[in-house]
């Protein structure tokens, strides 16, 4: 029985770490690029754990769509906020997965700098200029 | 260095294996999240779920501690989550896992240690005799 316990954690151990393994190898998008802007959409990417862009520029007093390009394998999203506190909710997108894109919609902003962070990944932040 | 007697019934190898699979299950997920605070609690999983098993003597000695640190420790990342959030799919499986991790571990617990105070009521008598064993040992070695 003793080796049975063993035997049942060393082959939940592998399977574990295997599975790791197999994360760790999947390819991360090359095309470093981000894809065009449709319309007026702002663009923010994230890669290896980051933002690329720390600083995006936006319109002010107009909606406007944002395509966030999740290049990682990670869950991430893009959650902007007033200001750094993250106490008030401007527009939150969907956390996923990627590769992937997805577009959200922001409400019209009015003019002024607006906090925006992925909420898996708190460390990850940058700032929406609306200008 | 190795437990030289583990007595497992079936039933207890059955519940065993779901702990480890359990938090090994937690423990990738969290992985998958990237970062160092997730890869952190991942390391932490992992760790747990080879002192679940190994079948080291102090191990196994000690294995009560094991289990209530393991409940203790996904009990902490519900709540932390709970707070703090985020709330998206993957986060709802980590923590559905965790409070079967969290079940099994207390049928684990009560099989094999009882309850809590019947635990605390041992260790403590355990350290009541080593104190007194070694008292005896001093005071022997004094008079000779």
């Amino acid at each position: 029985m003793k080796r049975l316990s063993l035997t049942i954690g060393l082959v939940a151990l592998a399977a574990v770490l295997a599975a790791c393994s197999n994360t760790s190898a999947a390819p991360a998008t090359s095309d470093p690029g981000s894809p065009p802007p449709v319309g007026s959409a702002v663009t923010v990417t994230a890669r290896d754990l980051k933002f690329t862009a720390t600083e995006v520029a936006a319109p002010a007093g107009k909606a406007f769509d944002l395509v966030f390009d999740n290049q990682d394998g990670a869950p991430h999203n893009v959650a902007i906020y007033t200001d750094s506190s993250a106490s008030t909710k401007v527009s939150v997108g969907e956390i996923f997965g990627g590769p992937a894109q997805k577009t959200q919609s922001v409400p019209a902003l009015d003019a002024g700098t607006y906090f925006f962070r992925c909420d898996v990944h708190p460390d990850m932040q940058g700032t929406i200029v609306a200008d | 260095m190795f437990a030289s007697r583990v007595s497992l019934r079936l039933s207890n190898v059955v519940v065993r294996g779901a702990i480890v699979a359990l938090t090994l299950t937690t423990g990738y997920i969290h992985f998958t999240l990237g970062g160092l605070l997730f890869t952190l609690n991942a390391v932490g999983y992992l760790t747990a779920a080879v002192a679940i098993v190994i079948p080291l003597a102090l191990a196994v000695r000690f294995r009560w501690i094991v289990r209530a640190g393991l409940i203790g420790y996904a009990a902490t990342a519900i709540v932390a989550w709970a707070v703090m959030g985020p709330y998206f799919a993957t986060a709802y499986v980590a923590k559905a896992v965790e409070v079967a991790l969290i079940v099994f571990l207390v049928i684990d617990f009560v099989r094999h240690d009882g309850s809590p105070m019947a635990v605390v009521r041992r260790e403590l008598a355990a350290l009541v005799a080593l104190v007194t064993r070694r008292t005896g040992t001093a005071g022997a070695g004094a008079g000779a």
